[in-house]
């Protein structure tokens, strides 16, 4: 049945920020990079999540705190059970980008899908060249994955910034939107692949940069955001301009989508 | 192969339907449409096509698509119930070829229409004149398929294509004999022109100006089924239904996402997506179009909104 979703116990959960909640999930869905899974509470409804993790064994999801669905989730707690189904989607073609640098480009909790590639690209270094990561955040305290931007600094380009601060820095990372960041920065333009997942301006602002920069719309992929109600192309809601996000997409290398209007 | 009727068996033809499953047809009362057959003396295939298209058999308004006990799920049970639809015209037995293609996708089929596209036999009739000047099916490159029995009204007797065994079974009593029939023929006709060039044109918006999302166009197309899926339960038992029920690309927050953004933000976007939608976009992936040429969503539009004519007069 394409609607049966099976449940799964939560085997930890913190916030990560204000309205940002990290759910550690027991179970051997896992996700593809720019996959997501239908997250639900039987009596609540469904929302569409990105994957944020790979990993056979548990999933992370970061749910953000925007509706009715996820104003639930976030009342569990450890040892509670979950429903899901999935995974779906077309995620990133990480097979296809091997010999490459890869350049990751996330704004808010755009950020989280991006950490599910970071997590593939930890099980497959030698597969990539080299990776740059460029992540923006309203203030520091909208700064997700706090604890692993260490992490990722010490083993690839990592590039954090935040729109503006409220007094103290202490990531002590440069201050002015992620797109000011990479219009500095010194990107390689040949032999690599840009991936990017956050609002539609952001989006657009970051693409007007790098095709400024020299790259090509088939180098950039992108992840649309849309809510999918059904996830196997049927409901209608995720279609944009003939193209279903969820099972299209959600990625979406940057020609087949490019000037798309509704 | 196909069978022969006489005129005068059509009586009996219909009471061994009736017999051999509930049978459903056209009736006309306030308006035409299909209802179950008590009696077969109600059925009226004269006038107008029915008002409502068959696919609510198969895709009814709203559905429960899994139960919910004690914040548990629990699947539905298999719909079994047979029964026979008499009376649906090409439009209508087409865009059921397009439900198909999204309902029975062989990645994610859809167990209940599934189910009910099994347990239903199509005994179609084809129209020699098309009942209503908005019809425009004659250029919708329509196709003998997705019945399991058709009917060609001929002078004196009616010739039955057979396209299935379900079909064959109902007809094996009646002398067999090959002919052929014509597709229907309208005067209106939707003129293939290449809808990218038009994508900014101006009378998209005129159009969509005199639109009031009343989803009449939606509700009623044959091949129309966007559906929105929510939870319903009673908070004290917490049981309840996971339920689906129709939607429309007409309506405001069908784009909405969480947060509250709307994608499609204004009449002419969805106007213009819905119209797209069925004539260009789904073609573009599955090499038909969605729509069939009814008419029902220009002729029954609050306003008469008239897409065909649009494209045809002024998309030049
Ligand atoms: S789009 Fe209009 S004319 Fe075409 S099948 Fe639907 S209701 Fe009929
Ligand atoms: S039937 Fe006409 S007025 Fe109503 S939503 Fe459709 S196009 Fe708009
Ligand atoms: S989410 Fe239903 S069609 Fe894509």
């Amino acid at each position: 049945m394409i609607y049966e979703a099976k449940k799964y116990k939560i085997k930890d959960v913190w916030p990560e920020t204000s309205d940002n909640f990290l759910f550690k999930i027991k179970t051997r869905i896992n996700p593809q990079p720019g996959q997501f899974v239908e997250v639900s509470i039987p009596g609540i409804g469904e929302a569409p999540i990105s994957g944020a993790s790979y990993n056979k064994h548990e999933l992370d999801l970061n749910v953000r705190v925007v509706g009715n669905v996820t104003n639930a989730l976030i009342n569990l707690k450890k040892g509670d059970k979950v429903h899901l189904r999935g995974p779906y989607g077309h995620g990133y073609p990480m097979g296809d980008f091997k010999g490459q640098d890869l350049i990751l480009i996330g704004g808010g909790c755009g950020v989280a899908p991006l950490r599910g590639i970071i997590e593939f690209i930890d099980k497959h270094r030698m597969d990539y060249g080299e990776i740059h990561l460029f992540f923006g955040f309203r203030t520091p305290e909208d700064v997700l994955f706090k604890e692993e931007m260490d992490k990722w600094s010490s083993k690839y380009h990592l590039n954090l910034s935040v729109d503006k601060t409220e007094g103290s820095n202490p990531f002590n990372c440069p201050v002015g939107f992620v797109t000011e960041i990479l219009k500095k920065a010194e990107l390689p333009t040949h032999n690599s692949v840009i991936m990017i997942c956050g609002p539609p301006i952001m989006m657009d602002k970051t693409i007007v940069i790098l095709e400024s920069k020299g790259f090509n719309d088939k180098q950039i992929w992108v992840s649309l955001e849309r809510h999918m109600k059904c996830s196997n192309g049927k409901c209608g809601h995720c279609m944009v301009n003939g193209k279903y996000v969820c099972i299209d997409g959600p990625v979406f290398r940057y020609d087949e989508v490019k000037g798309i209007d509704e | 192969m196909g069978r022969f009727l006489k005129k005068e068996g059509h009586k009996d033809f219909l009471g061994r339907l009736k017999e051999h499953a509930e049978l459903i047809a056209p009736v006309t009362r306030d308006l035409t449409r299909f209802e179950v057959i008590k009696d077969i003396n109600d059925i009226n295939l004269k006038g107008k096509n029915p008002f409502f298209p068959i696919k609510k058999y198969f895709l009814p308004n709203q559905e429960n698509l899994l139960h919910i006990r004690k914040g548990l799920t629990k699947a539905v049970k298999e719909h079994s119930d047979k029964r026979i639809i008499f009376g649906a015209r090409l439009c209508d037995i087409n865009a059921l070829s397009v439900l198909d293609k999204l309902f029975l996708n062989s990645d994610y089929p859809d167990q209940s229409y599934k189910q009910r596209r099994e347990n239903t036999i199509i005994v179609g009739v084809n129209c020699i004149t098309p009942p209503s000047e908005y019809c425009f099916c004659g250029s919708m490159d329509l196709k003998k398929e997705s019945y399991d029995l058709l009917l060609h009204e001929n002078e004196n007797d009616y010739y039955i294509d057979v396209l299935t065994k379900k079909g064959e079974e109902l007809v094996k009593y009646l002398p067999e004999e090959e002919s052929d029939f014509p597709l229907p023929r309208t005067d209106k006709k939707l003129e293939e022109k290449n809808l990218e060039l038009y994508f900014d044109n101006q009378y998209w918006e005129n159009d969509s100006n005199l639109c009031v999302s009343c989803q009449r166009c939606t509700t009623l197309c044959p091949s129309c089924f966007c559906f929105d899926v929510h939870d319903s339960v009673n908070s004290a038992t917490k049981n309840g239904e996971r339920i689906r029920t129709i939607d429309s690309c007409h309506s405001k927050d069908f784009t909405q996402v969480a947060g509250g953004h709307v994608f499609r933000d204004t009449r002419l976007k969805r106007y213009r997506h819905r119209v797209l939608h069925k004539i260009q976009f789904f073609k573009e992936k599955f090499g038909r179009s969605m729509c069939t040429g009814c008419g029902r969503c220009i002729e029954y539009c609050h306003s008469k909104i008239d897409f065909v004519k649009t494209i045809n007069e002024n998309f030049t």
